[in-house]
């Protein structure tokens, strides 16, 4: 199996345009990620539900993205989790989670990981908790959000 | 949002654009059919969404003379939806890919989970051994939930509760998946058992 890069490295897409990806959903996954895996043993792959955004700079190199480096940092306009992004550009999961250690590395990506304490947090429990009880049974009713 | 200040602009050049919320997530288990995507979207506030996600099955070596346990990775879809609690809290409902059989690790999907809902069948109530076993040796909270397919369960919650095995401590409840407030009052049956472990 091939070494990950380093998770602190921006190597892999060092040219100047970045590197032609695949043209077809049909790819195999290891193409679009140049043959490299998600949650190799030098560090653990991101969360399904941890949030990626597209920072100022991203926005800005929108143009000179391709492929899916230019649609997941399109889609990340808005906070999504890295399930959402997956799910919505048809891409396999662990495709997102490479390309955007990428996008993160070169700075076009925040990428917050939830602190692995949150769920044994009391007061987020307690809050979740709040947040689903105020929940109607029926759909039709909207949740009244102040 | 605080103004932009031009002078500083270098140094943003990382700074997200929008502040995320803080995810969290519950996981919705148990055997291929026995609801775990209707109950996702019974709930959430989007479409279930369906992605491709690799597992890891661990072959048990019935045939195998070694008895080495071999680990192949496979590629399943995951179905998940989300409940905005606020803006600065998101819960995330995943559903555990459809799996009968023993020996799938569910590691990379579960880490970080506050518990998890795992639904059985009382007609198929071996279909759920696998994901009770893999909770109780990952020490996640998890409650039963009895998906009541038109109403009718097969087998009293005290039957279950023996067919399954499961500790004193684990909740056993009946649900229909299909109705918003009844897979809420599930979700709340494992958030408070979680709660209660942080306070223990």
């Amino acid at each position: 199996m091939a070494d990950g890069p380093a998770p602190a490295e921006a190597d892999g897409f060092t040219g100047p345009d970045g590197v032609p990806v695949g043209a077809a959903s049909a790819v195999r996954p290891f193409l679009l990620t140049q043959g490299r895996v998600a949650g190799h043993a030098s560090g653990t792959a991101i969360p399904v539900e941890a949030q990626i955004v597209a920072t100022t700079a991203g926005i800005e190199a929108l143009d000179r993205l391709t492929l899916e480096r230019h649609a997941i940092v399109a889609a990340c306009r808005e906070p999504q989790s890295v399930a959402e992004i997956a799910a919505r550009l048809r891409l396999h999961l662990n495709v997102v989670r490479v390309l955007a250690q990428d996008l993160r590395a070169e700075g076009q990506l925040s990428v917050h990981v939830p602190n692995p304490g949150a769920a044994r947090d009391a007061s987020v429990l307690r809050k979740i908790i709040d947040g689903l009880r105020a929940i109607p049974d029926s759909r039709g009713v909207l949740r009244d959000s102040d | 949002m605080t103004p932009t200040d031009p002078a500083a602009r270098g140094t943003a050049v990382r700074t997200a654009v929008v502040r995320p919320p803080l995810p969290v997530k519950l996981v919705v288990a148990g055997g291929f059919g026995v609801g775990k995507t209707t109950t996702v979207g019974s709930i959430s506030e989007i479409e279930p969404l369906t992605t491709e996600a690799a597992i890891t099955e661990v072959a048990a070596g019935v045939d195998d003379l070694s008895h080495t346990p071999r680990k192949t990775t496979t590629t399943v879809a995951m179905d998940f939806g989300c409940i905005t609690i606020d803006p600065t809290l998101k819960l995330y409902l995943f559903g555990t890919p459809g799996q009968d059989r023993f020996g799938f690790m569910w590691d990379d999907l579960v880490e970080g989970a506050i518990g998890a809902l795992v639904i059985v069948d009382t007609r198929r109530l071996d279909d759920c051994y696998a994901a009770v076993d893999y909770f109780e040796d990952k020490e996640i909270p998890f409650a039963v939930a009895v998906n009541a397919f038109d109403g009718e369960v097969e087998h009293t919650l005290d039957e279950v509760r023996w067919a399954l095995d499961v500790s004193v401590e684990v909740p056993v409840t009946v649900f229909d998946a299909r109705e918003r407030g009844s897979v809420r009052d599930a979700l709340l049956v494992v958030m408070e058992l979680a709660l209660a472990r942080t306070e223990a």
